[in-house]
């Protein structure tokens, strides 16, 4: 008996140490929320019904262009109707509300030159292209080396330098037709204004992509236009080798989707058909691209939340402060109450802390759950709830000894009743931090999960460590002789008859 | 009140819990009706999290009311809500949950006035949603809870339990609505918070009655109210205790929450926190304990027990306090009862009565 006691004692004790020492040593650090480090969040909603696969897509996308900004822990998830993206210290927060709330352009250019894909790490130019160029410039412009692109590190145009009207370098999206290579390509001659409708269609026994436009200028004509100079192989689009005919690119989000090659002067009809070697699933892929910008669907930001960074660095520092304040208000109070006891109340606080401060970090390194000032609040107040159970457990104590057990004995008897009355109340707790994480959304879900986790702690902390601390000491001589010091009546003393009778003498 | 303190202490047994029973029943019902009426009438202000709108907070130290609102007037938005906060902060609400509308104001406001720290835009639907999982997740929390009660105590502990926890929440959302504090995300979690407290609270007391009716109960020499009364008083101390030390950190948070800049969000939370606590607190003493002691004296057994003590005169007056020498007569001399504490039995038979200044029964041996 007493030697499980020391058992699970030096067990949570190397556990705990153990935890704190590798947390340490791994770096690892608690991730701080939106509200604790300044950020942005913002929640999209689908104008429409939307798939899940079409929210997935939606996901990956916006992650693709949050990685530009370098954010640490972008947090980007899948709602029920659409996308929720929390960029947790992000410092230019106008750039990524615009990047994330904007549909991408969708940009028809002719090809200059199709390029085999960069090595990574080389290249990269400077590039002049302030000179920006007129619709159908001729080609040559970049083949004689008048104008030089402006490329980044891996060889391509970086979004920064994307415009309209410059020639630009832009790679091949990841499917097998436009992959693998980069594309050079002359000033915008159309935009996705043009586009009304696109889809998948199988005709002649191959899957290929039925676009239509509108009619008028900004339509069938503008693509006619460019039509026309593609089919013959006008300098603003060459032929390439290999080809019969010009190509026009399709461009989205600085990423070319499909090059399809001109094959008649004009289109009389506003139906254009991209015929190619389409896979049935690349041909819908090609369609929705074309159909709905870069994003599958239509996305409306919801909410919007903008928290600067100061205004998270003081609520971080108000939350650690109240905390710390709040601690040493509760162990001047624990201990003067009573006196060693409360000492071993305090080292069970700091046992279940240091385990709360390994998970909480480890989570935060490996899986990116960040802490919030929700998730602050749920642990303050599971200080409190922590408190409580050495609290049932010392008045328990004390009711035994006056009952007339001696100190020892109380001590073996209090524990079980004591523990199982803990375990009730926590459970309670439990249920509800499960119910709330489960069935609830934002800030309610970081205060449910971290009150939870506290009170996990709680009870191992409670049985494990203050339990068996209490019940060794209850074995020295140290704490039968002198109960006051542990903030316990004297034993067998209040029970007695003679005792009850000279108290009240004093008491009257 | 000290002196009580003191004795409530020592272990003595000095409070008449019924008596305050009845006090206490019509201080809840003033004020829960004083809630509910308050509610009814002036009804919540709703945060823009769940009326949908948005909010700035902007670094204007020179900024002045009127001055804000001219700037708002010219987008529209003349009738948002402006706030002076401490630390030089402007505080703008409006109910605008256009995300353009909201963004063209955010760009004017960091033009004219100053740094937007905080912004925050939340469309019309949002609310609701929010609003219907947080019922949702109430029902099924408090049928759940019933059940987890049911099972480890009793059904009639739940109806107190729940009783209790529904009388702190509407009591709580009574001091919201009274004094118009703005209700956030935030709020909703130091309700459900004051909820996690009020129920831990209740069952440690009910654990507790349990204890004591198991113990004391077969003597049949006891009603269930002199019972409770004695569990009540031996418990009150652990309550008081409690109470401290879950309101020492809410209480540093308000005071740091008051000071630091940008925590108001804070100082609120911890303003419910608080209020929360000390309503619970006594809602496990004073209306959790009274409803299950009226239910329970309506068993046939211990109604048994009340008349056949009535008939001898003994339940006049106040209510019977229980003496130590008796409440401590180990359960091994008493007759087993069907619903026992599930404590550890095997502890040997100890005398009733020790002679004053007690040895422990083993000689003592040096250990190390």
């Amino acid at each position: 008996m007493f030697r499980r006691q020391v058992v699970l004692l030096t067990t949570i004790l190397v556990v705990s140490v153990a935890a704190m020492v590798l947390t340490l040593l791994w770096g690892n650090r608690p991730l701080l929320g939106l509200d604790l480090q300044g950020g942005v969040s913002v929640r999209l909603t689908a104008t429409e019904p939307a798939t899940e696969e079409m929210l997935d897509q939606s996901v990956e996308i916006i992650r693709n262009r949050v990685d530009a900004l370098g954010v640490a822990e972008p947090e980007i998830s899948r709602t029920q109707d659409g996308v929720m993206v929390a960029l947790p210290g992000v410092d230019d927060q106008e750039r990524a509300l615009e990047l994330v709330g904007t549909t991408a352009e969708l940009r028809f250019r002719p090809v200059c030159e199709v390029l085999p894909a960069a090595i990574p790490g080389t290249g990269g130019s400077s590039g002049t292209s302030d000179r920006s160029a007129e619709p159908f410039a001729s080609c040559d412009l970049v083949r004689t080396g008048t104008v030089r692109p402006a490329t980044g590190a891996d060889g391509v145009t970086v979004p920064e330098d994307d415009n309209a009207g410059d020639f630009v370098i832009l790679a091949g999206g990841d499917d097998a037709a436009t992959g693998d290579r980069r594309f050079v390509l002359g000033p915008t001659v159309l935009t996705g204004e043009a586009l009304e409708d696109a889809d998948a269609d199988f005709i002649d026994f191959r899957w290929q992509v039925g676009v239509t436009l509108h009619g008028g200028g900004v339509g069938i004509d503008g693509f006619n236009a460019a039509a026309q100079r593609c089919y013959v192989g006008d300098a603003s689009c060459p032929v390439l080798a290999g080809y019969s005919n010009g190509l026009i690119a399709i461009v989205l989000d600085g990423e070319v989707v499909t090059a399809p090659q001109i094959r008649a002067p004009g289109f009389e009809r506003d139906r254009i058909v991209i015929s190619g070697a389409f896979e049935k699933r690349e041909a819908e892929d090609v369609a929705l691209a074309l159909r709905y910008g870069a994003l599958p669907v239509e996305l409306v930001a919801e909410n919007t939340r903008v928290v600067s960074a100061s205004i998270g660095e003081d609520s971080l520092d108000a939350g650690v402060v109240a905390g710390l304040v709040g601690l040493a208000l509760v162990a001047l109070f624990i201990v003067g109450y009573y006196r060693l006891l409360g000492l071993v109340a305090l080292a069970s606080l700091a046992v279940s802390g240091s385990l709360l401060w390994a998970i909480v970090a480890h989570l935060g390194t490996q899986s990116g759950l960040a802490l919030t000032l929700a998730g602050v609040t749920g642990i303050i107040v599971a200080v409190g709830v922590s408190v409580d159970s050495n609290v049932v457990y010392f008045e328990h104590l004390k009711e035994d000894i006056r009952d007339g057990r001696t100190a020892r004995s109380s001590v073996d008897r209090a524990f079980p009743i004591a523990f199982s009355t803990i375990v009730k109340a926590d459970v309670a707790s439990l249920i509800g931090a499960v119910l709330l994480w489960w069935l609830t959304v934002g800030a309610v879900r970081g205060f449910a999960f971290y009150l939870g986790l506290a009170t996990i702690l709680d009870l191992v902390a409670t049985y494990c460590f203050m339990g068996p601390l209490i019940r060794v000491l209850a074995h020295t001589r140290w704490f039968a002789d002198r109960p006051g010091r542990f903030g316990l009546p004297a034993a067998g003393a209040v029970g007695s008859l003679a005792a009850t009778a000279r108290r009240q003498e004093l008491v009257t | 009140m000290i002196g009580t303190l003191r004795r409530l202490y020592r272990g003595e047994n000095p409070v008449d819990f019924p008596r305050w029973w009845r006090v206490a029943a019509v201080a809840s019902g003033l004020g829960l009706l004083l809630s509910i009426g308050s509610f009814g009438l002036r009804g919540l202000e709703l945060g823009i999290d769940f009326a949908g709108g948005t909010s700035y907070e902007v670094v204007a130290p020179d900024a002045s009311v009127g001055e804000v609102r001219d700037l708002l007037a010219g987008h529209d938005a003349g009738g948002a809500r402006i706030q002076l906060l401490d630390g030089d902060v402007v505080r703008i609400r409006s109910d605008i949950d256009d995300p353009a509308r909201a963004a063209a104001i955010r760009e004017t406001l960091t033009a004219e006035l100053g740094v937007v720290e905080t912004f925050e835009q939340v469309g019309p639907t949002w609310g609701d949603e929010v609003t219907d999982k947080a019922v949702r997740a109430l029902i099924v929390f408090f049928v759940v809870v019933a059940l987890y009660i049911s099972v480890r105590l009793e059904w009639k502990m739940a109806v107190g339990a729940l009783v209790a926890v529904a009388h702190d929440i509407v009591v709580s959302v009574g001091v919201y609505s009274l004094l118009g504090v703005e209700v956030t995300p935030a709020t909703v979690i130091a309700f459900l918070t004051i909820m996690g407290y009020s129920l831990y609270d209740t069952i440690v007391v009910y654990d507790k009655v349990r204890e004591m009716t198991g113990r004391l109960g077969a003597t049949e020499r006891h009603t269930y109210t002199e019972l409770m009364n004695l569990a009540l008083n031996r418990v009150a101390m652990r309550s008081v205790n409690t109470s401290i030390t879950s309101a020492l950190p809410v209480l540093s948070l308000l005071v740091v929450g008051s000071v630091a800049l940008g925590a108001t969000a804070l100082r609120e939370f911890a303003l419910a926190l608080l209020v929360g606590i000390v309503v619970g607190s006594y809602s496990s003493l004073f209306v959790a304990a009274a409803l299950v002691a009226r239910l329970k004296e309506r068993e046939q057994r211990w109604a048994q027990v009340r008349s056949k003590l009535d008939g001898r005169g003994l339940l006049e007056g106040p209510t019977r306090p229980i003496g130590r020498d008796e409440a401590s007569v180990p359960e091994s001399r008493l007759i087993e009862s069907a619903d026992r504490t599930k404590g550890p039995a095997r502890r040997r038979p100890t005398p009733a009565v020790r002679p004053a200044g007690g040895t422990p029964p083993r000689p003592r041996k040096k250990r190390r």
